[in-house]
């Protein structure tokens, strides 16, 4: 794999194969916990962990043929335990040192076990390449996914809340309070963004725009390739 | 056969390296995060000794039955006990009151509070805030304690928390 190659399988986990608006996998954190940008940096880099170790472990573990020829009988539950127990690690390190962001993120930190991404990449892509073309692959879609939920949490405590909660583990708490925008238009945050539903109408609405903007490419591409006829 | 006792082994395998490397991890954050669950009980019995974390040693006792833990806060120089607050529940309207009280080495109440109370619908909340004519009495002078009329079943569930208490700070606090 040279530089290029490396660069573009650890890009396309942002736009191209996007977990989260693409291809529509780990929506239930997705929607759960995107009420502060601090919720969804800590998912993303509990997912970071995960996707890149078990990325690598699943590689490792189906690279050599002969070793290969062992685990492929049994690779799910092989693939269940390696997931599972660095999702474990993940929890009990999080409670630890991260325990605010381990309450606030509650059962979605064990449920990273049965993220649909994980498996995902471990079948779709570990299973079949090197460890380090998978750690990339793995490091490239959780980014992709972190800057999703980002995005996402951006959006819905802004207008939701009117503050942007980057980090509050430490000592220092970075909390953007953007309320005199609301204040200075005369209106107040839509509460409405800070529950459930709120978040299914964020992700439809990203949804929404980015199938607009496929449509409008594939309309300016379609009568360029008429002309080439 | 031979197949299924190969790939059985595999699993394992893997089994026991992931049980090895979970003990290791757990023996590492176990300790950090037993202390910062003693912190955050310790920052709620602030309430009542608002120099818990810096005057006191604290020993935290789990126990079995009507009280599930006992706080002992001991002088940082004697070691002796000054004091015990006890997270006690009981029967009351319908659900359980529990409650934490504070007692002092001579068995005298020196504060209460209620954890949960939401036995008497629509009067649970009124009671949570109710003096019932406990904090400075002996903790197990059930003629100083001041019943609620109306709702007189959580309030015999208040006084047997109180009553419990009576018949456990002697052994926590040595019976000053």
């Amino acid at each position: 794999m040279n530089l290029k190659e490396a660069r573009d399988n650890f890009l396309k986990g942002f736009i191209k194969e996007n977990p989260l608006f693409v291809t529509v996998l780990g929506t239930c954190p997705a929607l759960a916990i995107t009420t502060k940008v601090e919720n969804a940096l800590g998912m993303g880099l509990a997912l970071l962990f995960v996707l890149v170790l078990s990325n690598l472990l699943v590689s490792l573990v189906t690279f050599r043929p002969k070793i290969r020829a062992l685990v492929m009988p049994v690779r799910i539950p092989v693939y269940i335990v390696l997931i599972a127990t660095l999702v474990v690690i993940t929890e009990m390190v999080m409670e630890a040192f991260l325990q605010p962001l381990y309450v606030t993120l509650g059962v979605f930190i064990p449920l990273i076990v049965v993220n649909c991404i994980i498996f995902g990449r471990a079948e779709a892509y570990a299973s079949d390449h090197k460890p380090v073309e998978s750690m990339i692959d793995g490091a490239g879609m959780a980014l992709g996914f972190t800057m999703s939920i980002v995005i996402m949490s951006i959006f819905r405590e802004l207008i939701g809340a009117g503050t942007l909660t980057i980090w509050t583990q430490g000592e220092a708490d970075v909390v953007l309070d953007l309320r005199f925008i609301f204040d200075f238009l005369g209106i107040t945050p839509i509460d409405m963004f800070q529950k459930p539903v709120g978040a299914f109408v964020t992700f439809g609405l990203i949804l929404a725009v980015i199938a607009a903007a496929q449509n409008a490419k594939a309309a300016q591409a379609q009568p360029a390739a008429e002309v080439k006829k | 056969m031979k197949k299924g006792l190969t790939s059985g082994i595999v699993l394992l395998a893997l089994g026991v390296v992931a049980g090895l490397l979970l003990a290791v991890v757990n023996a590492i954050t176990a300790p950090i995060i037993a202390a910062n669950e003693l912190a955050a009980k310790l920052e709620a019995l602030e309430q009542f000794y608002p120099d818990i974390q810096t005057a006191y040693d604290v020993e935290e006792i789990i126990l079995e039955g009507d009280i599930d833990s006992v706080y002992v806060l001991k002088d940082k120089t004697t070691g002796d006990p000054v004091a015990a607050v006890y997270s006690v529940s009981s029967m009351g309207y319908e659900t359980s009151v529990r409650m934490l009280i504070a007692v002092n080495a001579d068995g005298t109440v020196h504060a209460y509070s209620f954890v949960t109370n939401d036995g008497t619908k629509g009067l649970g909340l009124v009671l949570s805030d109710i003096d019932f004519g406990m904090t400075g009495a002996d903790v197990g002078d059930a003629t100083a304690f001041d019943a609620h009329g109306g709702a007189t079943v959580t309030s015999n569930g208040v006084l047997a928390c109180f009553t419990v208490v009576a018949a456990r700070y002697a052994t926590d606090l040595g019976g000053n």
